[in-house]
Parts: structure tokens; C-alpha cells; sequence
């Protein structure tokens, strides 16, 4: 196989996370003979991104009214090239609780997704969403769940005796529900508990007063290494309000960490972990309180050496496939057992 | 597989029953199937209910009394449909209700709640002269919130869909999911609504015309009004984290719209100390009643004070007037 050339479209406002990811699959062993990846910063609401020299070209922007043009017109300077998209940012959660005018919102994903060779959704939660809600052509849509090296998690001793501390990890956004964790956690009866919450952003001082005096609750700063932060934690929180795929689940569950998380979006996907309903106070009292008592038994054996090798393929058969191929089996079945366990 | 699902959640109805179902097996959409949850009633429900069963399209589930919530819900578990409406046992649909809706949900694949205008309705089926008649289009969160635009429980009809994506399973539930939150026992439909308006992107649509005639009884308001404002403050202190600042925004013109609700009740039941009461209180929570909807506001105002100073002979008159 020659060596084709991948150009990866972000921007400014690209999250840390997507970064991670983008990092993880540049430097994936698997990839690197058949792929020459680069990263291209771009505006996406600029008229154009200019002729790109790729054989693939890879979008990882956020879809806007604004950014179409600039859409329109890579899709027409380049005839040839394949066009994917990835899709971090929408989920139906994220819907629910940003956009107003839905149908106008759904007409622009509509258009905008029309414009590449394949779209990639990050979770099957998500693929679910943006096949019932008709945003994407099936034959068009597949599923990739993002992927970061889960080695150091995996050598995290894994904690012992009795679960105490908590953490939280992320932006201090609204989307991430610290809020919830908080005024929930003020109100488990565990005093001899910690809430440790990693992470900066617009929320802060908001959170601060949310703790108020309740010293067990600390904010340790932006995060830059979640390892570190992982080992001084025995459970994990997720209370996100959407969540198109959520990395740290995954990342807490190789560190043997006791995860949390809502009940929403991509987190939906995950097949540990315990999941809390409704972003409601009273269910994550009851969770972390559960939680916080119990005592960790023998820690199960790491599991075998990850090397990327199958999330290599993945990608490789989306940047190489050419003709589109049929719906992924993990969807067909993924959406067939949704519908049964509706039923 | 029936194509729609029409749930009659049952308790104690055996005065009103036989015309909720005649007027259900009147529709002009035939592929569909009536379900009768008799919610653990000591009257004759279950006997009326058992005659409507020889219908093959009437099924009939029975269970120990868990109120109105918990009778749809186990309605919901049963529906085999792939649209779902309620009925309320004491409500009439007219003959095309049905067949509206399936085909407003059918041609709009994003709606997931389909609903209409209300005709109210007395104790003796004779109208009152008043209906609700909601905002049809372009339903936001904010509009579900002040104004419930659905109205009342025999409204509207669901995608079964936008049901099950917020059907959910309390730890101590052992029978089937939970749709409306059964811990409520006033307030449960904007409970439910309010819930598929902020954790779905479903939208919300009506289509024209009066298609449900919705019976309101005169009486018993007063005593029910505290556990009713109770239950509303209830469903905000619950959905609020989903999105505070969407709380933020809208509640102060949310529970003014309540206030100015409850004060037409009590003018439509000629109390006028509760009356005046709650539209004043309309007023003070919050402007927006007042800038949004200056006529009727102003008008529950008027009615209100009119009622509370003279008492209800000019009210009655009026409603004469305006019912001819």
C-alpha cells in the first residue's frame, strides 16, 4: 500500500480531549507506514481553507450556519479527495439543552453532513441519534470510539480498603454538571469522604460558593496529568450533561477506578461503570453514598498490553475504503438490541 | 402490531368510562388499541371494563392502586403501538383525534408530541363555553414551561420513541420503567413534558382544531390549590439541575403564568377570594404575564377583582354573553 496523505482539520476551539485523541492517532505504530497525517489548523468560519494536498481530508470543526461555506467550498476545490468528519461536539443531549430552534439546528447538520464522503460518530449512542433523527444517510455513517493510550491507567495500583475519596475531572463548565456533584455531595452523611475536583474554567467561582464551607470539597486547579490525579482517587464522577463519547470514563475504568456517570449521550456506550439517572441531587447522593462505603476486594489482573493495533484498522478502513460500506454490524446490532430492551 | 396505543388509565370511573370508550372506539383510525389500566377501582370500572373487553381491540390491565402516573406508565409498558396517546376516563375524544395526529407524526418525523386544543366541558358533558386553545408552532423549552401548551393529559399523542428515551427504572421498582415520575401526584404531566423538553430534542408541535373535550369539575379547587402550587414548586426544585440558568431565566414568568392559571380556575368556580389572591400574586412574581399576554391578563385581573368585590352574578352574566 502507498502512503496516502491525511490532512486533520481543527481549530482554535478545538477541546483538549479531541486533542488527546488527535495526538493518540498520529502517533499510532499501526498507521504510520500507510499514512503520512498532518494537523491543520484552519478558521472555520473563513470562506475557504484554501487547496489542501491530502488524499483524505479529516474534519474534526464544529458544524455552524457560518462554518458551511467554508464546507461548500473544501467539498469543491477537492473533487477527489475523501471527506470525513468527525462528530465530538453534537448529541442529542447537547441539543436538548442548547438549541432552541431544533428544526433549523437540524436542517444545518442536515446540509453540512451531506457535504463529506463519511461521517464518524464517536459513540453508538450518538450514531443512534443521528440516524433516528435522519441527520445523516446510514451507508454514510460509522462508528469509531475515540481511543487514547491506556497504559499508565492500567499500571495505576489500583486502590484498597475502603473507598473515600472522589474525584472529578474536566473543564469547570456548565456541561460537565460539577454543580450537581457538588450540592449532592454536601449532603452524603460519609464526613470522613473528599471530593477532590481537577480542572479550571468559567464555573469556578460559582462552584467555590456552591462548596461553601464544606472543607472535604477541594479544587486542585487544571489538570495536567490525569494520571496523577486518578492515583489519589478512588471513585470517579461523571455528571456530565452531554457527553458526546467522554475519555475519562474509559480512563478511570482502566485505573480500576469505581466510575459514576450520567445517564446521557456516549456515555451510554459504556459497559461498566455505575450509571446515575437524571442528573437529580437526590440519585447522586444515593450513588455516592453507596459508592463511598464499600470495600475494594483483590484488584483484578491489568488486562493484556494495549497496542493500538485494532483501532489502527479502524482507521485505516475509513481513510482507504473508498467505496462506502455497508452500515457497520456494531450499529445494526447496537440499535437492534436498544430497540428490544425499549420494548 | 396495532399502529397507535391509546392508553385509559382508570380509577373509580364507572359514571364516565362507557363514553370515553365509545367515543375512543368511535375514531376514524382503526388500527389501533385501547388500553384500560384499572388502577385498583372499588366501583364498577372493572365490570364496565370487562364488557368493553369482548371489543378485540380493548385490553384490559389490571392493578393495585398506584395513581394516575403509575396507571400510564404501566399503560406505556403495555402499548404495543408505535404512537401512544392518553385518554383520561372522564375525557371524550372527537371521531378524527386519532387520525390527525398519526398523520401530523407521520409527516413530521421530528415532532414526538403531537397535541391540539382542548374543549372544556362540565360534569354533564355540556360545554362551558371556554377552551384551550395553545400556541401550535414553534414550541421552545420556555414555551412548555409558562404556558403548557398541551393543556391536560388527554391532549396529546406520542412517538412512542420520545417516551422510551425518558423512561427510566427507580432501584426500587420491580414491575417495568417509569415515564411519569408516580411520586407526584399533582403536576405529573408538566413534569413529564418539562422533562422530554430538556433531556430530548424531540419537538413539540400542535395541530388546529378542539379534538379532546376535557371535563373540569366545578368544585373542590380551594382545598387542592396549596398541594397544587406545592407539587409545581416540587417539579422545579427537580428538574432545576438539568439547567439552572434555563431555570434562571424562566421560572419567575413560569410560576406567574401558574399563579394567573390558578386564578381562572377559581374564577371559573366563582372564588373570588382565591381569585384575587392568585392574580395579584400573578403580578408581583413576575412582568412578563403582563407583557406577553397584556388582554388576558388583564382580563383574569378584571374577573378576579370583579368577582372578590361583587361576587358572581356580573361573572356568570358575562359568561352567558360571551357563551352565545
Amino acid at each position: 500500500m502507498t502512503t496516502q496523505k491525511i490532512v486533520h482539520l481543527v481549530d482554535d476551539t478545538t477541546a483538549g480531549g479531541v486533542m488527546r485523541m488527535l495526538d493518540h492517532l498520529l502517533g499510532l505504530p499501526g498507521l504510520a507506514d500507510a499514512a503520512d497525517q498532518q494537523v491543520m489548523r484552519v478558521n472555520r468560519t473563513a470562506l475557504s481553507f484554501g487547496r489542501i494536498d491530502a488524499d483524505v481530508i479529516v474534519s474534526h470543526l464544529t458544524l455552524s450556519w457560518r462554518g458551511l461555506p467554508a464546507l461548500v467550498t473544501l467539498r469543491a476545490m477537492h473533487p477527489s479527495a475523501r471527506i470525513l468528519h468527525i462528530e465530538h461536539s453534537y448529541t442529542r443531549a447537547f441539543t436538548a439543552l442548547n438549541v432552541s430552534a431544533k428544526r433549523r439546528f437540524f436542517a444545518m447538520l442536515r446540509v453540512g453532513y451531506a457535504l463529506f464522503d463519511q461521517v464518524i460518530a464517536v459513540s453508538h449512542t450518538q450514531a443512534n441519534w443521528l440516524q433516528e433523527r435522519r441527520l445523516v444517510n446510514t451507508a454514510a455513517l460509522r462508528v469509531i470510539q475515540p481511543e487514547v493510550d491506556l497504559t499508565d491507567f492500567r499500571a495505576l495500583p489500583a486502590p484498597t480498603g475502603t473507598a473515600r475519596v472522589i474525584g472529578a475531572v474536566g473543564r469547570l463548565d456548565r456541561q460537565k454538571g460539577f454543580d450537581v456533584l457538588i450540592k449532592a455531595f454536601r449532603d452524603t452523611k460519609q464526613m470522613d469522604a473528599r471530593l477532590l475536583i481537577f480542572g479550571d474554567g468559567e464555573e469556578k467561582a460559582a462552584l467555590q460558593a456552591l462548596a461553601g464551607d464544606d472543607t472535604r470539597i477541594e479544587f486542585r486547579g487544571h489538570c495536567t496529568d490525569p494520571i496523577a490525579a486518578f492515583a489519589e482517587v478512588d471513585i470517579v464522577a461523571i455528571p456530565s450533561r452531554w457527553e458526546a463519547f467522554g475519555i475519562v470514563a474509559r480512563e478511570a475504568l482502566a485505573a480500576q477506578r469505581t466510575v459514576l456517570m450520567a445517564d446521557t449521550d456516549g456515555l451510554r456506550d459504556m459497559s461498566h461503570g455505575t450509571v446515575v439517572n437524571g442528573l437529580q441531587i437526590k440519585s447522586w447522593i444515593t450513588a455516592m453514598e453507596d459508592a463511598l462505603g464499600k470495600q475494594f476486594s483483590a484488584p483484578t489482573p491489568a488486562e493484556a498490553v494495549y497496542d493500538g493495533m485494532d483501532y489502527a484498522t479502524k482507521w485505516k478502513d475509513v481513510f482507504f475504503n473508498d467505496g462506502t460500506p455497508a452500515p457497520s454490524g456494531a450499529v445494526a446490532s447496537f440499535v437492534a438490541n436498544h430497540q428490544r430492551a425499549a420494548v | 402490531m396495532p399502529t397507535a396505543s391509546v392508553v385509559v388509565p382508570a380509577f373509580n370511573v364507572a359514571k364516565t368510562l362507557p363514553a370515553t370508550l365509545e367515543a375512543l372506539l368511535a375514531q376514524s383510525f382503526e388500527d389501533m388499541e385501547i388500553i384500560i389500566v384499572d388502577d385498583g377501582s372499588t366501583d364498577d370500572t372493572a365490570q364496565i371494563a370487562a364488557q368493553f373487553a369482548s371489543s378485540p381491540r380493548i385490553r384490559v390491565v389490571t392493578q393495585a392502586n398506584r395513581g394516575l402516573a403509575g396507571a400510564r406508565n404501566t399503560g406505556i409498558a403495555a402499548a404495543r403501538g408505535i404512537y401512544v396517546g392518553f385518554c383520561d376516563a372522564d375525557d371524550l375524544w372527537v371521531p378524527h383525534k386519532l387520525a390527525t395526529h398519526v398523520a401530523h407524526l407521520e409527516c413530521a418525523p421530528d415532532v414526538g408530541i403531537s397535541y391540539s386544543g382542548s374543549e372544556l366541558v362540565d360534569d354533564d358533558g355540556q360545554p362551558t363555553g371556554v377552551s384551550q386553545r395553545p400556541a401550535l408552532q414553534g414550541i421552545t423549552a420556555a414555551r412548555v414551561f409558562k404556558r403548557n401548551p398541551i393543556g391536560n393529559g388527554s391532549a396529546a399523542v406520542f412517538r412512542k420513541a420520545a417516551l422510551d428515551a425518558i423512561a427510566y427504572r427507580p432501584g426500587f421498582e420491580t414491575q417495568r420503567n417509569w415515564v411519569f415520575d408516580e411520586t407526584f401526584r399533582q403536576s405529573e404531566d408538566i413534569e413529564c413534558w418539562m422533562r422530554l423538553a430538556l433531556t430530548t430534542d424531540w419537538l413539540f408541535e400542535g395541530v388546529p382544531g378542539l379534538l379532546t373535550q376535557y371535563r373540569v369539575n366545578a368544585g373542590g379547587l380551594s382545598a387542592a390549590l396549596d398541594r397544587q402550587l406545592a407539587s409545581w414548586e416540587r417539579m422545579v426544585t427537580k428538574l432545576r439541575p438539568l439547567h439552572p440558568t434555563f431555570f434562571d431565566q424562566h421560572e419567575d414568568a413560569a410560576r406567574a403564568y401558574q399563579y394567573r392559571y390558578l386564578a381562572r380556575r377559581a374564577v371559573s368556580s366563582r372564588d373570588g377570594k382565591n381569585a384575587w389572591a392568585l392574580a395579584t400574586r400573578a403580578c408581583v412574581t413576575s412582568r412578563r404575564p403582563l407583557i406577553e399576554e397584556p388582554l388576558k391578563t388583564i382580563v383574569t385581573l378584571a374577573a378576579s377583582a370583579v368577582l372578590k368585590a361583587l361576587g358572581p352574578a356580573p361573572i356568570s352574566y358575562a359568561s352567558r354573553l360571551l357563551a352565545r
